[in-house]
């Protein structure tokens, strides 16, 4: 075993040359950001031209083949390219598709779909929402109503999708809508890639807590059937090609856990009562704890990670990760409250610790439904794990 | 990176499985565990035959000088069948200890007879005054004429029953700093003076009380430098802690196969009890308890081998260990009712060995406390 990427000369190399595009392409002061998945419209407009360039060497997608957008480089010189941004307090775009969407074009999509849809992904020329739930099927996903009825060349939708996307603008939708309502469940469906100026789309954005969101509303929108991704009526299996990558079977090697070292830090540079706070006995054992737990998910996350790049089939593994990083979200922030009192609550520029960060995961780590509440995790771990029934294995994706 | 074994690691991890099937069912265990010694020489016998006891012995001294990755692999068998043996007393402390303190002469002469299985050694550390720091260590050996004298009572030990030698943990000198002052005696079991007596309880590896009556231990039977021994022993008992945990990996999974299968076999309401989600929650508890343990365990094997800084990693390890073990445990028998409680079907053997080795060279919070200091808490 080996648990460490290893860096030969000509990947140093190529570090080098990263390490210099970034020196080029990224502003010399850059603050550091609360939240990078939240940008400011100041934010949203540069982090777009950054991300094109990124998009133009193939760095969105290094690994994927060349003739696809992807960068067609080894997951050695990926994680070169990871490194060296994760360095970097660079906003985020919300989009799917080089991480969701196409995964299932790469899995169901035709050759034509494939050369329409990949390149403008990778490249970072157009934004992907997912569109999954609606608001009577959120866990139970197979319960979707929303309709699509083939006219000619063409299908016409009709209904309402929720949970879908950010605050800023969207080219293309992923979308999953019934297309037999006479076939029974999981047979029942297709998947669309909809263009989202098409008419009769509205977006209604949700007040929430935590993260932008919106519904969406059809309205006898017409979508070409050249649109479909893989057979009519078989969305579902569509969908579990990009689920098996949102519960966690993509995994990670940039850590998640971040806040838990900030806290460990925070708790050793904070005096109270005449001593750091990291001497209390009690909080040292809680931290202590965290910092366990925090290492099962670094160690989960990479197992994932290896077995995706290796291409090895998975079972319970993603679900697993992803549970374990959904309650220890919330678990850390119960600390965090615990440990700082009214602290963990004000972004407050003169009293916030950490610029608001604390804050920000009070609120941030209650949005655990994303991409399945852990519930659904642990209903797809006992189906891999064959619980009272033989074992089933995940889905393919890429 | 790559998270695969080698093929020599497969192979020794198929031997391992085929031979235990065989040689080491759940029937023999339990007759084993029910036995006065729990030890079968034949089977030791075998285990030495099958270059089992001298992996962390260097070629030097007639061992195979594996990896503790490779050792790691083996344990993992060894644990998701329960075999009893005294494999960790002799083969890891008794032999790292001998490597990090013992002279030229002394491991020329120990080292090989243990890779032939003649010498059985038991590590004697702990007290009344349970604990694995080095203030636990209370009790005396004092210098007369030339040699040393031993008094005192060791408690919990392992495998003294069975030993040839006992590797006893005692204090020669006071000082300010609790780690020094500490001696290593290597003393023959039979020595005037020594006397063992297994424990009864509920407990899934036999453990003696050893006492020491003015036994004389000669000069030449010290390991190590005098008032030194700690500071040999301490990176021995990390390192051992985490091919512990190895063994807690596979006695976590073998407590997992149990239940996943019987979640597959027992009908309630009409249907197999592994379609309620109120099971399938324990068994996803178990599997997390395992799968903690398992990761934590084989990161810091790698590490041992590598050579990088081992002591956070087997705090994490052994803390996620011992909980995770006991909570695979645990959610076994939730998932299993009552038939959990029957000799005959075998789960208990799990449990018990989980709350066994759940405070063994160390418990959770000797662990957590350790890792505070470890991160300059």
């Amino acid at each position: 075993m080996d648990f460490e990427l290893h860096y030969t000369g000509e990947q140093e190399a190529f570090r080098e040359e990263v390490k210099e595009w970034l020196k080029v392409n990224l502003p010399e002061d850059m603050e550091p950001l609360v939240d990078p998945t939240n940008p400011t419209p100041d934010q949203y407009k540069w982090a777009r031209e950054f991300r094109s360039k990124l998009g133009e060497k193939g760095w969105r997608a290094p690994t994927w083949p060349q003739e696809y957008g992807g960068g067609g480089l080894s997951m050695d010189k990926a994680s070169v390219i990871d490194e060296e941004l994760a360095k970097h307090p660079i906003p985020q775009i919300y989009d799917l598709g080089v991480s969701l969407c196409a995964p299932a074009i790469m899995v169901w999509g035709t050759e034509e779909q494939k050369q329409r849809w990949l390149q403008p992904i990778m490249r970072a020329e157009i934004a992907v929402f997912q569109l999954f739930s609606e608001p009577d099927a959120g866990s139970d996903l197979a319960a979707i109503k929303t309709r699509a009825v083939r006219d000619g060349d063409e299908y016409v939708l009709n209904g309402q999708k929720i949970w879908n996307g950010s605050k800023y603008p969207v080219d293309l939708l992923y979308t999953l809508v019934v297309t037999d309502p006479d076939a029974p469940r999981h047979n029942n469906m297709s998947a669309f890639m909809i263009d989202a100026d098409t008419p009769g789309i509205t977006k209604v954005p949700l007040n929430m807590i935590a993260h932008h969101k919106n519904e969406f509303y059809f309205d006898n929108v017409r979508v070409p059937a050249a649109n479909r991704i893989g057979p009519e009526n078989e969305g579902w299996r569509v969908a579990q090609s990009t689920l098996e990558v949102e519960h966690g079977g993509g995994g990670t090697l940039v850590s998640r856990n971040h806040m838990v070292h900030k806290l460990i830090e925070y708790c050793k540079n904070t005096i109270r009562d005449g001593q750091p706070l990291s001497k209390n006995e009690g909080i040292q054992q809680t931290l202590v704890d965290l910092y366990i737990k925090a290492e099962v998910g670094r160690l989960w996350g990479a197992r994932n990670y290896w077995m995706r790049h290796t291409r090895q089939s998975s079972a319970y593994e993603g679900p697993q990760s992803s549970l374990h990083g959904k309650l220890f979200g919330v678990e850390l922030a119960k600390t965090i409250l615990d440990i700082l009192g009214p602290y963990a609550m004000v972004n407050d520029p003169t009293w916030a610790p950490l610029i608001g960060e604390f804050e920000h995961h009070q609120r941030y780590s209650l949005a655990f439904p994303g991409g399945g509440t852990p519930e659904v995790q642990k209903v797809v771990m006992a189906r891999r794990l064959g619980t009272g029934k033989p074992p089933q294995r995940a889905a393919a994706t890429y | 990176m790559d998270l695969s074994l080698t093929e020599a690691q497969e192979m020794i991890k198929n031997t391992a499985h085929s031979f235990l099937e065989q040689e080491c069912s759940q029937e023999r265990v339990r007759e084993l565990d029910e036995s006065e010694t729990g030890f079968e020489p034949g089977l030791w016998r075998r285990m030495v035959e099958m270059g089992w006891v001298d992996m962390m012995i260097p070629e030097e001294y007639g061992g195979s000088g594996s990896s503790f990755t490779d050792l790691g692999v083996l344990y993992e068998e060894m644990g998701r069948v329960l075999l009893p043996s005294p494999h960790h007393s002799t083969a890891v402390l008794g032999v790292l200890t001998i490597l990090e303190a013992g002279t030229a002469e002394q491991k020329g002469r120990l080292l090989p007879a243990i890779a032939r299985g003649e010498l059985i050694i038991a590590v004697a550390l702990t007290e009344p005054n349970y604990g694995w720091e080095p203030e636990s260590v209370q009790m005396r050996a004092s210098r007369r004429d030339g040699h040393f004298v031993l008094d005192g009572i060791k408690l919990f030990i392992p495998d003294a029953h069975i030993a040839d030698k006992i590797l006893c943990v005692a204090r020669t000198s006071d000082s300010d700093d609790p780690a020094e002052g500490i001696t290593l005696f290597l003393v023959d079991k039979g020595s005037p003076g020594l006397s063992c007596r297994t424990l009864s309880g509920w407990m899934g590896t036999k453990l003696n009380e050893v006492k020491f009556e003015s036994v004389e231990v000669a000069a030449e039977n010290v390991l190590g430098s005098v008032d030194k021994g700690w500071a040999a022993l301490a990176p021995v008992l990390e390192k051992a802690a985490v091919v512990l945990c190895a063994y807690m990996v596979g006695g976590g999974q073998g407590a997992l196969d149990h239940s996943l299968e019987y979640t597959r076999t027992r009908v309630q309401f009409g249907s197999p009890i592994g379609t309620l989600q109120r099971v399938q929650d324990h068994m996803i508890d178990c599997v997390n308890g395992v799968d903690a343990a398992r990761w934590t365990t084989y990161e810091a094997l790698w590490k041992i081998d590598v050579g990088q800084p081992v002591s956070v990693a087997a705090a994490v390890a052994k803390t996620a260990s011992s909980e995770g073990f006991h909570k695979a445990c645990d959610s076994a028998h939730r998932a299993h009712g009552a038939i959990a409680l029957v000799k005959e079907y075998g789960l208990y053997m799990y449990t018990k060995s989980a709350r066994t080795l759940y405070y063994y060279l160390g418990d959770p919070t000797h662990h957590r406390r350790r890792l505070a200091q470890l991160l300059g808490m």
